[in-house]
C-alpha cells in the first residue's frame, strides 16, 4: 500500500516537473517565431505497413510571387532546401526524394538560370517503422526570394502522425 | 496514520505544482503567441509602394527605420581579418551594402555599386559591404570555407571595396536585415538620409549615393 501511494506521489511530482518543462519541439527556433514563406500542407497522418518500406509524400507550398531553391541548385553559393528529420525511436527515415527544380531566371540577369520551387510540390521520403504509433517530426531547411530580393533561411515545421500496423 | 498524513500532503504539494507549472505554460505559450503577432520588418521595395509583398499579404511601404537618424556604430572584420569601424570614415559618405552569396538580386547590384564607388571615391564616397553569410564561429575549419567563400564571391562579382563578416549581428540595429539587398546611405555627419531594401535600379542607387555625398557637404556648410 505505501509502495503505490509513494509511486502515486512521484509521478504525479514528476508530471509537474514536465508539465512546467515540456517545450514542443516545433516551439522552439525560427520556426515558431519567424515568418514562414512555405507551409506544409498534408498530411497531418498516415498509415504504413509495419517493418516495411514505405514512401511518404509530404506536400509543400511556396508562398505566391516567391520561388525557393531546389534541392539541387545551379550554383554552389545557393543555399539547397533540404528536409531535416528527427527519426523517433522505433522508425528509420531512409533517402528523401526532391523533385527536380524549374528553370528560372530574373528579369534583371535572363541569362543565369536558377533552380526552384515555385507553389506546390512533394518531398517523397521512405519510411521504415516497427508497429506502433508515432509523431514523425521534420524542418524544411529553404532559401526563398522574390524578383527584387532574398530572405535569410528557414525552416519550416513538418508533424505527421505515423502508424505503423 | 502519522505516514497517511505525509503521503496526503505530497499529493496536495504535487498537485499544487501541477497547477502551477500549467498556469506558467499557459502565461508563455501566450506570451509566445502574442510576440509571433508582432510586425515582421516590412519587405517592399522602396520605389514601389503598392507593390505586393514576398508573403502575398498587402503590406505598407518600406519606411527606413532609421531615417535622419544617427547610423548606429559598429567594428567588423574584413575578409582579410582587419578591424573596420564605421568612425573610420568621419567625414566621408558611406554605403552600407547588406548582402549575402546565396543572394541572386545582390549580385545584380553589386557590380553597380562597385563602378559607382570607382566614380564617386574621389568625392569621399566609401562603400561597405557587409555580408550577411551564416558563419560557424565555433568550428575554425567551417569558418575559414565559409570566409574563403565570401572571399571568392566578392572576387568574381568584381567588389572594389571592403567587404565585413558580420559575425556581431550588426544587421540588428539596422532594423534586423530580414531581406537581402539591404542598403543604407549614411551621410558625411554620420546621419541615415536613404535606404532601400531589395534590388532597385541603378540610377536610385546613384541619386541616394549623391544624396549622401551632398547631404553632409550642405550639413558641413551650414555649420560653419
Amino acid at each position: 500500500m505505501r509502495s503505490i501511494r509513494v509511486r502515486v506521489a512521484t509521478i504525479l511530482l514528476l508530471a509537474a516537473s514536465l508539465a512546467g518543462a515540456q517545450k514542443l519541439p516545433w516551439e522552439s527556433g525560427d520556426a515558431q517565431t519567424t515568418k514562414q514563406f512555405v507551409k506544409f500542407l498534408y498530411p497531418e497522418q498516415v498509415s504504413i505497413a509495419a517493418n516495411q518500406d514505405s514512401v511518404v509524400e509530404l506536400h509543400f507550398a511556396v508562398n505566391p510571387g516567391l520561388h525557393i531553391n531546389s534541392h539541387t541548385p545551379h550554383e554552389k553559393s545557393f543555399i539547397p532546401t533540404q528536409l531535416i528529420v528527427a527519426e523517433p525511436q522505433g522508425v528509420t527515415v531512409g533517402p528523401v526524394d526532391f523533385p527536380p527544380g524549374t528553370d528560372f531566371a530574373l528579369t534583371s540577369i535572363p541569362n543565369e538560370k536558377l533552380s526552384v520551387y515555385t507553389g506546390e510540390f512533394v518531398v517523397r521520403a521512405h519510411v521504415k517503422a516497427r508497429a506502433g504509433e508515432y509523431l514523425l517530426q521534420a524542418q524544411l531547411r529553404y532559401q526563398a526570394c522574390d524578383a527584387m530580393s532574398c530572405f535569410p533561411p528557414r525552416r519550416a515545421p513538418v508533424a505527421v502522425s505515423v502508424v505503423a500496423k | 496514520m502519522k505516514r497517511n498524513v505525509v503521503v496526503v500532503l505530497a499529493v496536495i504539494v504535487a498537485l499544487g505544482v501541477i497547477a502551477w507549472a500549467g498556469v506558467a505554460n499557459y502565461r508563455k505559450r501566450k506570451a509566445d503567441e502574442s510576440r509571433a503577432k508582432q510586425p515582421v520588418i516590412v519587405l517592399s521595395k522602396a520605389s514601389d509602394p503598392g507593390s505586393v509583398s514576398a508573403g502575398g499579404d498587402e503590406t505598407p511601404p518600406f519606411k527606413n527605420p532609421l531615417e535622419n537618424k544617427q547610423a548606429p556604430q559598429f567594428t567588423l572584420k574584413d575578409t582579410s581579418g582587419k578591424k573596420v569601424s564605421l568612425a573610420d570614415y568621419k567625414g566621408k559618405a558611406v554605403v552600407l551594402d547588406f548582402w549575402a552569396t546565396w543572394c541572386a538580386p545582390c549580385k545584380v547590384e553589386i557590380p553597380w555599386l562597385a563602378k559607382l564607388h570607382d566614380q564617386y571615391a574621389s568625392q569621399g564616397l566609401v562603400i561597405l559591404g557587409i555580408s550577411e553569410d551564416d558563419l560557424d564561429p565555433d568550428d575554425k575549419a567551417a569558418l575559414f570555407k565559409q570566409k574563403q567563400e565570401i572571399s571568392e564571391s566578392a572576387t568574381k562579382l568584381g567588389i572594389n571595396y571592403p567587404v565585413l563578416l558580420d559575425d556581431a549581428n550588426v544587421a540588428k540595429p539596422y532594423g534586423g536585415v530580414d531581406a537581402l539587398p539591404t542598403t543604407f546611405y549614411v551621410d558625411r555627419n554620420g546621419k541615415v538620409v536613404a535606404a532601400t531594401i531589395g534590388l532597385v535600379d541603378r540610377d536610385e542607387i546613384e541619386a541616394n549615393i549623391k544624396k549622401a555625398l551632398g547631404g553632409g557637404e550642405q550639413a558641413q556648410k551650414g555649420q560653419s
